[in-house]
């Protein structure tokens, strides 16, 4: 059982009645390269989802295929109920906004947001109506509406492209990386933005993006890719904190991952042998564990324990449980944070990071104990499946 | 948005330094013929040689003799044909290049190539061939049985065979010019157009064809403006009945040796192919500028 499926089916079967998209077993290949094996997906009405992973996992042509830009070789896609598999995207509920904006360069800004009403049939006034409500929601100023796309700057771009797209308050608004041609300042003021419009208009989003950070900050829901497999569908803070797999782990941030030997029984429930200087044992919840990775009291499959940089730091004492000996090899000052790498006797890497400008705690070359918060620790499957 | 220099502000100095070396092959070499030429049309022929008289009696005959104006309005009809006829066949042929075929545009392009590099006077003759009363075209429709066995399609020797030379001829100008318009124009937009609800005949009409246009009319004026100064094909396919302003200029040139008649004639033919040319694109201008 794939921890991702898992999770999605009992998504599914909590919330049937509201879930407005429903992709199931979605496969695609491009010239016998698989890009999608057998994809099941399901989100739930007004949610936020960020579809994320690598370039070449399949994210981007699982949005185009729900989109209807391209077609899924086997599977079905369900919007509101409805099978849309074999729909064009013209006679889909959904709105695009792409990668590269694809504004028309033609036509002024007024031109290219009102297009899909004009499509639509409607009276030109009723168009203008329907333009300039969307250009208020995405404070786009009135006397720009003349202006072609190459006469806006980046950031009115994306506000073109998201008010096109919604202009025909489509179910799901799908997202392909628009954000990602950006620089870091503009690109954090547009997330601000779209999570912001997302609670104004109560549509679906759906989000691709390479970035696991800028998933968190906008989705309610992120769905974890690689290779045209879902690894973790789950929220924010689970893909933070319990992550399936050491690949979801690595994906955001630089988390320390020591491979778990063995696991015993214990009063408090499993105690974990790790291999670093000498083989440390540390207790843990049975719910410190990812789902399926125990079995009959035994580790399933390879395992190792994540400790994110922030919940290691330097201890007073030495030696004991939840504690290790290593030697300071590098020191980034981060600015809120301060960032140690020290190498254990076994030849292990870990990382800590300390709030502030503490590069006095320790020098490097020094040998420092360091002490770690247990029940932020948590243990995952080294690979996928 | 870069700020361009309004026309006619302060030209830095340098860039006149580096206009310099192409300024004056322009002005030696194109500049100084052209007035030679304005100057020639004032002169007179006797005996086969320039008088130089200063008089207006060039002009004069020019505009007294109809059948000059006859040939500049063939000319320039057949011109505007030909601009039509290269915008059918070059269209769908680079749509396709780009749109269906474009895993082998490459050879497309290259086949195209070697078809416009190869000679065109041979080219041409070999059209003769194809049309002539035993030729092949002749020799097909026989075989085919579709018309009796002494059918002449009649075609070789006419202005239709002439057009169709200079349709042939010029075509890969057509030809290239839509390809690179047509090649340049993002996917996306497409896909954007059948997102908002478009039919692909409506994205086509709204997106493509108002996005490659640049291409078609780079490619018309093209071969509009060849077109305006062909010779080769009227010669060889024409039959030399209805002359084209090409011919007569080389004939009054070559043949009747009057150099200020056969100057007078290329201003005349000059003038009218820019002329045409501006006027073509203001209203083009106009057009566009209403939608």
């Amino acid at each position: 059982m794939r921890p991702g499926r898992d999770l999605g089916l009992r998504g599914a079967a909590a919330a049937a009645a509201d879930t407005i998209l429903s992709a199931a077993s979605v496969s695609k290949a491009f010239a016998a390269l698989p890009v999608l094996k057998n994809i099941d997906l399901d989100i739930r009405r007004g949610e936020f989802v960020a579809l994320v992973g690598p370039s070449g996992s399949g994210k981007s042509t699982l949005l185009r295929i729900i989109g209807g830009f391209e077609t899924a070789d086997r599977g079905r896609i369900l919007i509101d109920g409805v099978d849309v598999t074999g729909e064009t995207p013209a006679r889909r509920p959904t709105g695009m906004v792409f990668q590269r904006l694809a504004l028309f360069p033609h036509m002024s800004m007024r031109a290219n947001i009102g297009y899909p009403l004009k499509l639509k049939g409607l009276p030109p006034p009723a168009v203008a109506a329907r333009v300039g409500e969307l250009m208020a929601l995405m404070h786009l100023p009135e006397h720009y509406a003349g202006r072609l796309p190459r006469q806006l700057s980046g950031g009115e771009q994306q506000r073109v492209a998201l008010a096109r797209a919604l202009a025909l308050s489509p179910s799901i608004l799908l997202l392909d990386e628009p954000l990602s041609a950006l620089d870091a300042k503009l690109k954090k003021n547009l997330q601000a933005e779209i999570r912001d419009l997302h609670r104004k208009v109560g549509v679906t989003f759906l989000h691709v993006t390479h970035d696991l950070e800028e998933a968190m900050v906008l989705a309610d829901r992120i769905c974890v890719m690689r290779d045209g497999e879902i690894l973790q569908y789950a929220t924010p803070g689970d893909i933070y904190y319990r992550p399936a797999n050491a690949f979801v782990a690595s994906f955001i941030g630089e988390p320390n991952l020591i491979p778990v030997v063995a696991i015993e029984r214990n009063d408090r429930g499993f105690a974990c042998r790790l291999r670093w200087g000498g083989q440390a044992s540390i207790s843990l919840d049975p719910g410190q564990f990812a789902t399926g990775l125990i079995v009959d009291g035994a580790l399933a499959k390879p395992a190792c324990l994540m400790l994110r940089p922030e919940h290691v730091c330097l201890s007073s004492r030495a030696g004991g449980e939840g504690s290790l000996m290593a030697r300071v090899a590098e020191i980034f000052m981060k600015g809120a944070t301060t960032q140690f790498r020290a190498t254990t006797a076994s030849g292990l890497t870990v990382s800590f990071e300390v709030q502030g400008a503490r590069s006095d705690l320790a020098r490097i070359g020094e040998v420092v104990p360091l002490e770690w918060d247990a029940r932020a620790a948590f243990v995952t499957a080294v690979e996928p499946s | 948005m870069t700020g361009m220099t309004p026309l006619g502000a302060e030209v830095p100095r340098q860039l006149l330094l580096y206009l310099t070396p192409a300024g004056s092959w322009q002005l030696a070499f194109y500049g100084v013929p052209i007035v030679l030429l304005l100057l020639l049309t004032f002169q007179a022929s006797e005996n086969f040689r320039v008088a130089w008289v200063w008089s207006l009696d060039t002009w004069i005959s020019v505009f007294s003799a109809p059948h000059i104006w006859l040939a500049l309005l063939r000319t320039l009809a057949m011109s505007a044909l030909a601009v039509l006829c290269c915008f059918a066949l070059a269209f769908p042929v680079a749509y396709v290049m780009v749109t269906r075929l474009s895993a082998y545009d490459a050879h497309i392009k290259l086949a195209i190539l070697f078809a416009f590099l190869s000679d065109m006077v041979l080219k041409t003759y070999g059209w003769v061939l194809f049309l002539d009363q035993e030729g092949i075209l002749n020799w097909i429709l026989r075989a085919l049985a579709v018309v009796p066995a002494d059918y002449d399609t009649g075609l070789v020797f006419t202005l239709a065979a002439t057009l169709l030379g200079i349709t042939a001829n010029l075509l890969p100008f057509m030809i290239f010019t839509i390809y690179l318009s047509l090649s340049a124009v993002d996917r996306d937009l497409l896909l954007a157009a059948y997102d908002s609800g478009a039919s692909h005949l409506r994205a086509f009409r709204d997106i493509t064809l108002p996005l490659c246009l640049p291409g078609v009319l780079a490619g018309g004026a093209f071969v509009f403006i060849l077109s305006m100064g062909s010779l080769v094909e009227e010669r060889v396919l024409g039959g030399g009945k209805d002359p084209m302003m090409g011919t007569l200029i080389r004939q009054t040139f070559e043949t009747r040796v009057n150099w200020p008649l056969g100057a007078a004639l290329t201003v005349v033919l000059f003038t009218v192919t820019i002329a045409t040319m501006a006027i073509a694109g203001w209203q083009i201008k106009r057009m566009r500028g209403r939608t």
